[in-house]
């Protein structure tokens, strides 16, 4: 009955978070909304298009009943122009994510929710589900794409640019972690977590002794010399 | 507050519950399968989620005997969307039993301090399976043993034997609000936690922002 796998997302798993990101479908029937468990879906009314999310569009179009439009990132122009960007200009972090919406208290939405595979989406950026979406569209809608080879042939670039550089920067590794990954994607976390974590594990396990003597030290420093922060001992954020 | 700030409050106040609770809904079980531990039982969340599954479910069984096409693409629709909701949720609970029984007497104690650590129902399971373990340990050998070796939560000669999760592992998360900086304690490891980051840092130097404030998501 418990579930039997490690931490950390499965591929499968990020597949399935990947199928909640809405994407724009041109419907061929109509369909009313539908009273779902996460929330009304768009009405359907062809040739209106329509973002519903990704699951969904795939049945519609498993039974031709609907056409999904591929995000703009996801056109040759695009992919080739961050191919050029992570061979030419990045070398060593991954391209930038997509710019988020002015942030605001309580607006904190973040992927799968975060509107990044629709047509009105930024077309410069990959967003965090770009491979698994680009994989899935490429298998269930290939007739959607105007060039899906030429697709095809620069996920497939970008995908062993990008693992190159994942690969590369395990030599950054330490026992403390605090390793900045801005623009990864959710599949590349899922590829690389055994291992960078189980690098970084495995430093401190055997640093363990001389981390425990540092904290001792510093404990006993804050204790004498600052008496003010030494009740913040837990709370690491505010120092 | 600008002006951004407020059109952004009003779109998030504009979702339907039903969107916003799927969206915890999905945060709470990425973090519960990274988190080394067991992370709070989000109560009001899984009630109001397991009403709606039990309504919809109701729906499906009203709806089958419909032979309309049109409804009856429409039920396609509704049970795949049960089904994955049905993942999420089960997927989620096992995960959490998985560290239950791996921890189960390390999250016995933790119980005790936390109530709102686990469900009633999870807090059931946790006691009936000490129950079931520890009178098998003691009718197969531990009541050959002398008394004072028979207990399961000795803390003689200052080590615990109950062992406990390993906070410090790493894992991969996403800042959602900027939090500043960040130390490493023990290390010379400073980050600056900006807003859209993706870090890989020791779940316990986030633990807090994670869990009290929600400044930080898991991935």
């Amino acid at each position: 009955m418990a579930l039997p796998l490690p931490p950390g997302l499965t591929p499968p798993e990020v597949a399935f978070l990947c199928e909640m990101e809405l994407v724009t479908v041109i419907p061929r029937q109509r369909l009313e909304s539908l009273e779902l468990l996460g929330g009304p879906t768009a009405a359907l009314f062809p040739p209106h298009r329509s973002n519903i999310p990704l699951w969904l569009a795939l049945l519609l179009k498993r039974q031709r009943r609907a056409n999904i439009s591929p995000p703009p990132w996801l056109t040759p122009t695009s992919l080739s122009a961050i191919l050029e960007f992570e061979i030419e200009h990045s070398k060593e972090a991954f391209s930038p994510p997509p710019r988020l919406a002015p942030s605001a208290g309580s607006n904190n939405t973040s992927p799968p929710f975060l509107l990044s595979a629709t047509s009105d989406a930024p077309p410069e950026a990959l967003p965090y589900h770009w491979l698994e979406l680009g994989e899935i569209l490429l298998e269930a809608a290939p007739d959607d794409f105007e060039e899906p080879d030429q697709v095809r042939r620069l996920m497939r670039d970008l995908r062993e640019v990008r693992t190159a550089k994942l690969r590369a920067g395990v030599a950054v590794l330490d026992a403390g972690g605090g390793v900045k990954m801005n623009g990864v994607g959710g599949m590349e976390v899922a590829e690389g977590r055994a291992f960078i974590g189980g690098v970084i594990d495995g430093l401190r396990k055997i640093g363990a002794s001389r981390e425990q003597a540092r904290r001792e030290r510093e404990a006993e420093e804050r204790d004498n010399g600052y008496a003010g922060t030494a009740e913040d001992d837990e709370d690491e954020m505010d120092l | 507050m600008d002006i951004d700030d407020i059109l952004a409050d009003v779109s998030t106040a504009a979702e339907p519950q039903e969107s916003r609770d799927l969206q915890q809904l999905t945060r709470a079980w990425v973090a519960e399968r990274v988190a080394p531990e067991v992370l709070p039982w989000p109560a009001g969340l899984m009630d109001r989620i397991e009403g709606r599954i039990r309504r919809q479910i109701e729906l499906v069984e009203e709806q089958t005997g419909n032979m309309d096409p049109k409804a009856n693409f429409r039920l396609i629709v509704i049970q795949t969307e049960l089904e994955r909701f049905k993942f999420l949720v089960r997927s989620f609970l096992r995960a959490r039993i998985a560290k239950i029984d791996k921890y189960a007497q390390h999250y016995l104690s933790l119980a005790a301090q936390q109530p709102t650590l686990l469900a009633p129902t999870e807090l059931q399971y946790l006691q009936a399976h000490i129950a079931l373990l520890s009178r098998h340990y003691s009718t197969s050998f531990l009541s050959a043993f002398p008394p004072s070796l028979q207990r399961l939560d000795d803390t003689a000669g200052g080590i615990s034997m109950v062992d406990g999760p390993d906070l410090d592992t790493v894992v991969f998360c996403r800042v959602l609000r900027d939090v500043g900086t960040v130390r490493v304690e023990g290390t010379d490891v400073e980050m600056n936690m900006r807003r859209g980051d993706v870090w890989v840092v020791r779940w316990g130097s986030i633990r807090n922002a994670v869990v009290e404030r929600g400044d930080i998501e898991l991935i």
